[in-house]
């Protein structure tokens, strides 16, 4: 295999970089156009083996310049489809650097490549020799590859020219990738990089939602996994899916007593007051029910200030993460927020309704336009009576919880209390058919590992009290 | 792949010391430098200029990352960046770590670039890392196992009671270091060298070598002059120089 190179082909040359002072020619890279491109044609479209260089070849090039590079492939073969193309393309990023003496960086439109002095003293005459290993590298490791054909590129005019095609192309394909959704896999992803602060936490990143800390995405986890399988991720077959509004899936659930040890036994994506993810801490944003008004508020890391129920983010980050499954509280990343099965479960955006005003900016447009005036910032409400006030004037869809909540039965769900608690509920005189104005006693900060603090539900609850006596302790 | 960490308590001048071993060691060996003092002053010293550094990578991530094309290869494109702000020299190579981490979730970005780090270094037979007392790099393992941990002294007991400490927080944040070794700079005469022999054989420190307060490198600090153009025969370089081939790695 070798033996018709005049360089070295192994694996082990992977990760190779070539020097500025080692370097005889630089194509592409932060100076220079580069692109690399992956076509599946028709087989009457290719032919195999050949190869074809537009511009400068390589003894024709100045030692230490830089100049523009683009490397096309045509394929064919009966099992490829068009779908494949972005595959096989990927692997491009892994052939090449086998070669000793030749180095690449990156893909698509983004390549930085060196060719080493060594390589051209060793014998390198043409980017032939670099093609044809390129291609043999190909069909050695991916057989249903039945022709290869290679065009290289290196005149500045004619690189500008077919890279604007190849953007073209790029662009297409992540239409199609931001395409994928939850019904058009088999495979989520687990993520446990976070298991070091929270043993029981598990990250199930899919299509429709990503990674909490907003680094991963299905895609990058899809990678991850191949490339060290015995990492931090890996897949998670989808199972039966038990129930498609709120998301659960029987291969989830059974994933997640497995990795919880025992702790969970069920997770549903889309929800919030359900089952809900858990999350190390690194969540990016954090969503919290409102009790007073029946809706869901977010806050991000950035904002420093209290929220409308009185706590900032550093407070809630405890009751949130820790890898528990705290009702009440959701971590999540910011591009959830556009995903289609955005908490789904829960009516999506029709709950929502606070969040800062940095915030709401930064993803107004993936809020529904007949919810963007409805959602309060914090120039609309601080506390949790502007904010009833605020959702009445602009009617929003909780508005209408409140009233149904008059006539509906009480029940009332306590856990178990903290010892400390801390402010009192404060609590106004009733008149018959009003709404109880409480606010929530504040969360005692969480101390150790268990979150702290009274969690006191109430739902569907008609309270009517005649009259309460606060007195001193003597 | 050698690895050489200085370090040291601050205004030993262990930046100086790492300069000069770059400048010794890379006349040899393929070198790279790797600045992991948040202050960034180690390529001033060896006369080059730093235009990013790998905190801003790492926090133009947090930016960009929700921008990046869906099917992004993140460790292919942290590759291009870090390729992007090293700056080569002729004899050696040089990388500022820059700034520590802000509020935000850095695991993820961390764990891919020790993976890059490390695969960065494979290419160079010497690494220097001129790190704080604080070792922070090494704690949060962006820079892996260490063959040699050099901490630079001056010419005080607090300067090796620091070297002390830095011995006792490789330990704890379980570094692996095969040798350390105290260097102690600025020294002014023979009652210095006999004190500091004295104190490092009381403390249990290998002292390697002692290298003579240097009017000319005084006046290079003082005019910002890079180390570069220390002569070889002032008495600085002469003592760095003698350490160097005691270190026995070239």
């Amino acid at each position: 295999m070798a033996e018709e190179f005049p360089f070295d082909i192994s694996p082990m040359y992977e990760g190779e970089r070539v020097r500025k002072g080692d370097m005889y020619v630089e194509l592409g890279g932060p100076n220079r156009d580069g692109f690399e491109l992956v076509q599946v044609v028709d087989p009457d479209e290719v032919e195999d083996g050949k190869f074809t260089l537009i511009g400068p070849d390589i003894l024709d090039m100045k030692e230490g310049e830089a100049y523009p590079y683009g490397m096309i492939y045509k394929v064919a073969g009966e099992k490829l489809e068009k779908d494949l193309e972005a595959v096989l393309e990927r692997r491009h990023h892994e052939f090449q650097p086998y070669m000793q003496g030749y180095m690449h960086l990156n893909q698509r439109y983004d390549i930085w490549v060196r060719i080493s002095k060594d390589m051209v003293k060793k014998g390198l005459k043409s980017f032939e020799q670099i093609a044809k290993a390129t291609m043999m590298l190909y069909k050695n490791e991916l057989p249903f590859i039945e022709k290869m054909e290679a065009i290289y590129i290196t005149d500045e005019e004619k690189v500008k020219e077919e890279l604007a095609k190849a953007m073209e192309i790029y662009k297409a394909r992540d239409e199609r990738a931001r395409a994928i959704h939850d019904e058009d896999v088999d495979v989520f992803y687990g993520c446990t990089l976070c298991q070091a602060f929270a043993p029981t936490s598990v990250c199930v990143v899919t299509p429709d939602r990503p990674s909490l800390c907003g680094a991963m995405t299905w895609f990058d986890c899809r990678a991850a996994a191949k490339v060290d399988p015995e990492g931090p991720n890996f897949p998670i077959e989808k199972g039966e899916c038990l129930d498609e509004l709120k998301g659960e899936y029987s291969g989830v659930n059974e994933k997640a007593v497995e990795l919880s040890g025992g702790e969970y036994d069920r997770i549903m994506l889309y929800t919030f007051m359900e089952y809900p993810h858990t999350s190390c801490g690194c969540f990016e944003v954090i969503g919290f029910y409102m009790p007073e008004v029946q809706g869901i508020g977010w806050v991000d890391r950035n904002y420093p200030a209290a929220t409308p129920n009185g706590l900032p983010f550093s407070s809630m980050a405890g009751q949130a993460g820790g890898g528990k499954q705290t009702l009440g509280f959701l971590g999540i990343g910011i591009q959830y927020f556009y995903s289609p099965k955005f908490l789904q479960g829960e009516g999506g955006w029709t709950t929502t309704c606070w969040m800062p005003k940095a915030l709401k900016e930064r993803v107004l447009d993936a809020i529904p336009e007949d919810m963007r005036d409805k959602i309060a910032t914090e120039e609309d409400a601080t506390d949790i009576e502007q904010l009833r006030e605020f959702l009445k004037r602009v009617n929003h869809p909780v508005v209408s919880k409140w009233a149904a909540e008059e006539e509906a039965e009480e029940e009332a769900v306590a856990e178990e209390a903290a010892p400390e608690a801390a402010a009192m509920p404060q609590m106004q005189m009733l008149q018959p058919g009003m709404m109880p104005q409480m606010q929530l006693p504040a969360f005692a900060p969480p101390s150790g590992g268990a979150a702290g603090g009274i969690k006191l539900i109430l739902k569907n609850a008609n309270i009517r009290v005649e009259k309460i006596v606060l007195k001193k302790k003597e | 792949m050698t690895t050489i960490v200085v370090s040291g308590k601050g205004g030993t001048g262990k930046t100086n010391v790492a300069a000069l071993i770059v400048r010794i060691i890379s006349e040899r060996k393929v070198t790279l430098a790797i600045d992991a003092d948040p202050d960034t002053n180690l390529a001033g010293a060896l006369g080059a200029s730093i235009r990013k550094t790998v905190g801003d990578i790492r926090e133009g991530f947090l930016d960009e990352k929700d921008k990046l094309p869906p099917e992004t290869d993140k460790q292919a494109h942290f590759e291009y960046r870090l390729m992007g702000i090293i700056e080569e020299g002729d004899r050696f190579d040089i990388l500022a770590m820059g700034r520590p981490e802000g509020p935000g979730c850095y695991c993820y970005v961390n764990n891919v670039l020790r993976a890059i780090i490390e695969r960065l270094e494979g290419n160079y037979e010497v690494v220097v890392i001129d790190t704080e007392a604080g070792l922070e790099h090494l704690s949060r393992r962006t820079v892996r196992d260490i063959d040699i941990l050099l901490v630079v002294t001056d010419t005080s007991r607090r300067g090796l009671e620091t070297a002390d400490r830095i011995r006792k927080l490789a330990n704890e944040l379980n570094i692996r270091v095969k040798q350390i070794y105290v260097v102690a700079n600025k020294v002014r005469d023979e009652k210095d060298r006999e004190k500091l022999k004295n104190m490092a054989e009381e403390m249990g420190l290998e002292l390697i070598g002692f290298i003579p307060f240097d009017e000319e490198l005084a006046e290079l600090d003082l005019d910002g002059k890079p180390l570069t153009q220390l002569k070889d025969s002032s008495p600085a370089f002469k003592a760095v120089k003698e350490i160097v081939e005691r270190l026995n790695i070239m």
